[in-house]
């Protein structure tokens, strides 16, 4: 593939739609469209380069409020009831985590409130913040700072592992006590599953789409 | 063939913004620009990859063993108080009849933290070398890292949903113990060792300065 020299001069936006660079290796190749439902590796090192959406924007918006009712029920109702000789324990995510601190491991507490709690939130929240006005072709408030953000908080949310993380609870405790499903469950199966069609889309949508709309 | 020459970002007078992907004139040096797109600072490489990511690594490895050893939580009934392991959980799973989630949380919290280290420790070692030697699956050596990396955190979830769960007072209640902190630690270090490393080391150019001794 040839290239036009290009001359050194203060940072020029190229235009995206002329190459795509190969986040893990730096091999350049020039972009193409890109059907909704493909992905494009990289043939030096296999990573992938770009990636569309089967839903359009506003689907894509839907699936996120979606995602911002179940994670609201999620956590804010009991995930499991346990019962033990007529005595019943709820728990809900906060409560974990609350009790988990005044049991002296703060750190533990904090981690875990983090990454199953504020860091999915935030995910949810950030791409509302981006997604609503594009979708009503305004400009976005503070769009670099949501998108780097949003960035950042994407590795550190941990809502799949913990909806592992509650099976197993379940399966540890069923030996000593009756366990009965909350709704907190059911809400997290939905959220693991909306929050993995919304990642699929990656951030790079969004960028094009802001670049497109304002 | 995989080996063939691809023209890199440098060969082309490009570079790419590593947080938005926005590919650019690479703008001369000497004076540090930051990305028009989203702010983030313009960098070749991510600055001392290497000494980071061993840092951290060494980090994971001091405390992999009191993550191992020391109890990760004390569970309390009428009869008796019971410490458990990370390994202690495990046998207990396998042995009270679900075999595949023994499986599951063995393969997260003993398998991926040392196959993390491993790993890491291969990659971090290879780059500093400018190695050229199976580039292609020492990258996807670091994107399997990169992918598996954050369900190591699932035992610290377990036991912070044991401790909300299991609340009877005298008849049964299940309280987090400092080994768990240690593990969280280890997950944690082993996440930011696999953030720090930057995967187009793998693929040096000729140019390509030596990496300095961590």
């Amino acid at each position: 593939m040839s290239a036009p020299p290009l001359a050194r001069r203060a940072p020029v936006v190229v235009p995206d739609s002329d190459y795509i660079v190969c986040e893990e290796c730096d091999a350049v190749y020039r972009a193409r469209p890109l059907a909704s439902d493909a992905v494009l590796r990289c043939r030096r090192c296999g990573a992938t380069l770009a990636r569309g959406h089967a839903l359009p924007l506003d689907g894509q918006l839907a699936l996120t409020l979606g995602a911002l009712a179940v994670f609201l029920i999620g956590s804010l109702s009991p995930i499991v009831t346990l019962e033990l000789k007529g005595n019943h324990s709820q728990a809900t995510l906060l409560e974990a985590t609350r009790l988990t601190w005044e049991s002296g491991a703060h750190v533990v507490a904090v981690l875990s409130l983090l990454t199953a709690f504020v860091f999915p939130l935030l995910v949810i929240v950030l791409r509302l913040w981006v997604m609503v006005p594009l979708v009503l072709r305004r400009p976005v408030p503070l769009l670099a700072p949501a998108m780097r953000s949003l960035n950042w908080v994407l590795r550190w949310s941990m809502v799949e592992v913990f909806m592992l993380g509650v099976l197993i609870a379940v399966v540890r405790s069923a030996g000593v006590t009756h366990v009965v499903f909350g709704a907190g469950i059911f809400a997290y199966m939905a959220l693991t599953v909306l929050l993995t069609a919304i990642y699929a889309a990656g951030l790079q949508g969004l960028w094009t789409e802001a670049a497109r709309r304002c | 063939m995989l080996n063939a020459s691809y023209p890199d970002a440098a060969d082309l007078g490009l570079t790419h913004c590593e947080v938005c992907t926005l590919v650019l004139q690479a703008p001369p040096g000497g004076v540090k620009w930051r990305c028009p797109r989203c702010g983030h600072p313009l960098q070749a490489r991510k600055p001392h990859s290497v000494q980071r990511t061993l840092a951290w690594l060494m980090t994971a490895v001091a405390l992999y063993l009191p993550a191992n050893v020391l109890p990760v939580m004390t569970t309390e009934s009428v009869l008796g108080r019971d410490s458990h392991t990370i390994v202690g959980g495990i046998i207990e799973l396998w042995t009270t009849g679900s075999r595949e989630l023994a499986i599951i949380v063995f393969i997260a919290s003993i398998a991926v933290p040392l196959l993390k280290i491993a790993a890491l420790a291969l990659l971090a070692f290879t780059a500093q070398r400018r190695s050229r030697w199976r580039q292609r699956e020492r990258a996807a050596l670091y994107r399997l890292v990169e992918t598996v990396g954050h369900w190591s955190m699932l035992d610290v979830f377990v036991v912070v949903l044991l401790v909300g769960m299991v609340q009877f007072g005298v008849l049964a209640s299940v309280e987090p113990e400092p080994g768990l902190m240690a593990f969280g630690a280890v997950v944690v270090a082993t996440m930011l060792a696999s953030a720090s490393f930057d995967p187009r080391l793998i693929w040096p150019r000729p140019d390509e300065p030596r990496v300095a001794h961590g």
